[in-house]
């Protein structure tokens, strides 16, 4: 299976997809470009996760929850992303 | 989909852990516009179980962190966009991303993790 954890990519076709649809009609992206934030967004997973993980322990639980992961993205500075996460909660 | 499947796996939607919801749709609405994630939550259950410290996880933890990749793909995305507009291309390209995660403080977490 994979070496690290940095091997476990996300499926590059989604990738792209996700990524075109962010941006402009006509925009392209080299294929290391999307390579990169593909790596970026596995990244940002393992990342998230362990911030989330030091949430749920300071709450002495073994199990991860979704507010753990809330309170991950406002630590990661990612606080614009809570909204729409409570909303896809719901 | 998932016809470019270039890293090798055929079904790139459905995990090999029947206990996460196997039927996930692709890039459904719920609702005003809110979308489930379009990535495959095995994977990120995968990305999740990779870290030591990690007990368990619960389904809703990995269904919030799928989406919120998402969302973090799509804003390095268009940062990185901004980055290749001020040079008047149309492709972006790497440097574009490491000028993005040089650039804004949230991607500092990046730094030499993509080599």
């Amino acid at each position: 299976m994979a070496e690290r954890p940095e091997d476990l990519n996300l499926p590059n076709a989604v990738i792209t997809r996700i990524i075109k649809e962010a941006l402009p009609d006509g925009v392209n992206i080299s294929k290391e470009a999307r390579s990169a934030i593909s790596r970026a967004a596995s990244v940002f997973v393992l990342y998230a996760t362990s911030c989330a993980n030091n949430f749920a322990m300071k709450g002495k639980r073994k199990t991860l929850n979704a507010s753990d992961v809330l309170s991950a993205m406002e630590e990661m500075e990612f606080q614009r992303f809570i909204t729409p996460l409570k909303e896809a909660l719901e | 989909m998932a016809a470019a499947a270039s890293n090798g796996t055929p079904r790139e939607e459905e995990g090999p852990a029947g206990e996460v919801a196997a039927s996930q749709p692709q890039a459904p609405t719920n609702g005003p516009g809110v979308r489930l994630s379009r990535l495959p939550l095995a994977r990120v259950k995968a990305l999740v179980k990779a870290d030591p410290d990690v007990t368990l996880a619960g389904q809703e933890a990995i269904f919030v962190l799928a989406r919120a990749a998402e969302l973090f793909v799509e804003t390095i995305a268009k940062d990185a966009y901004c980055c290749a507009q001020q040079g008047k291309r149309k492709t972006l390209q790497r440097r574009d991303l490491d000028n993005a995660i040089e650039a804004v403080d949230e991607f500092a977490f990046l730094e030499g993790t993509l080599d």
